[in-house]
């Protein structure tokens, strides 16, 4: 016998004795069981294969990761409280006393309304206090 | 006197494919009976452990089923199995981080005739299996579907998705090889 007619003869019996130890109806039923508890992905469109949605899934939650901090990570508010009446401070008591009048006519508010005469003793610096109380 | 029971031929696998498809349990159960030892001994000679041999044929199977719409028919159902086994096997191979060759123990040698030829035999074998295990992937498969299942150089190269010569040329590397091991 010659080189090659052993190699294939060895060849031929590789791996002969293991196949004939295996239970095959064993296997057999086994399969079926496992088919049944996990249906075959036929039909199933390629985009919902396991590997796609495992990559849908990541994408989301990277998107979604992100827009959270950009979210969440961002100053709420830099600038602080700011008030109208900060931008009276150049005005005359006159002024003031006129943006405390025409205040008075818009709110028309029965209870809010600013007692003329008192008006006429405050200052700047008290208009002022009077204009921040109104606005909260 | 009762009649004699008409020879029915078995059905052929692609009409038990199709049975499958539409839901036939049985069928599927008659391809792994036609099947699975063919497989286990691809496997096994490929250097499967033949302690997971059961589970890494069970596994091909079970990816085999699961992919039958893929399966055009460019080559025959079981040469197509035996290329997914060859996958299992390789992900099996990875996730032990190791490369094993089939362990040959007394079961494997033959029992009869002369105890020397048999040592002999046995050594040879042994010899064999860690070469094909050595081998390069492609060369291997192309080695066992070739010299183990008897296949020919176009079925082989339907199912690798190669040409029939480049089955050729990987054929005859593995051979090279396998005789400088065995010599």
């Amino acid at each position: 016998m010659n080189e090659d007619a052993k190699l294939h003869s060895a060849a031929r019996q590789l791996g002969a004795a293991a196949a004939e130890r295996i239970d095959v109806e064993r296997i057999a039923s086994r399969v079926v069981e496992r088919l049944r508890e996990q249906p075959t992905a036929t039909g199933r469109p390629a985009w919902l294969q396991p590997a796609w949605l495992r990559i849908a899934a990541a994408v989301v939650v990277l998107v979604g990761g992100g827009l959270m901090v950009r979210q969440f990570g961002r100053p709420q508010n830099v600038h602080g409280a700011h008030f109208v009446t900060d931008d009276l401070t150049d005005l005359t008591a006159d002024q003031l006393r006129d943006v405390l009048n025409t205040l008075d006519e818009t709110l028309n508010v029965g209870s809010t309304t600013l007692p003329e005469g008192d008006l006429e003793d405050l200052d700047a610096q008290q208009l002022q206090a009077v204009l921040r109380s109104l606005e909260g | 006197m009762a009649q004699p029971q008409p020879l029915t031929e078995p059905a052929p696998d692609a009409a038990l494919i199709a049975a499958w498809q539409r839901g036939d349990e049985q069928a599927a159960a008659e391809l792994v009976r036609r099947h699975a030892r063919a497989l286990a001994r691809f496997l096994a000679g490929a250097g499967a452990p033949e302690a997971d041999l059961e589970d890494l044929v069970q596994e091909a199977l079970i990816r085999a089923f699961r992919a039958v719409d893929r399966f055009r028919g460019q080559c025959q159902f079981r040469t197509w199995l035996l290329t997914i086994g060859g996958n299992v096997l390789k992900d099996h191979g990875r996730r032990a981080q190791r490369h094993k060759v089939v362990p040959l123990d007394e079961g494997l040698a033959a029992k009869d005739g002369d105890p020397h030829e048999r040592a002999e035999a046995g050594e040879a074998e042994a010899r064999l299996a860690k070469g094909v295990g050595a081998l390069p992937r492609l060369q291997r498969e192309v080695f066992l579907l070739r010299a183990q299942q008897g296949l020919e150089y176009d079925e082989i190269a339907a199912a690798l998705d190669t040409t029939a010569g480049a089955a050729r040329v990987h054929y005859h590397h593995a051979v090279k090889r396998l005789k400088e091991r065995l010599q």
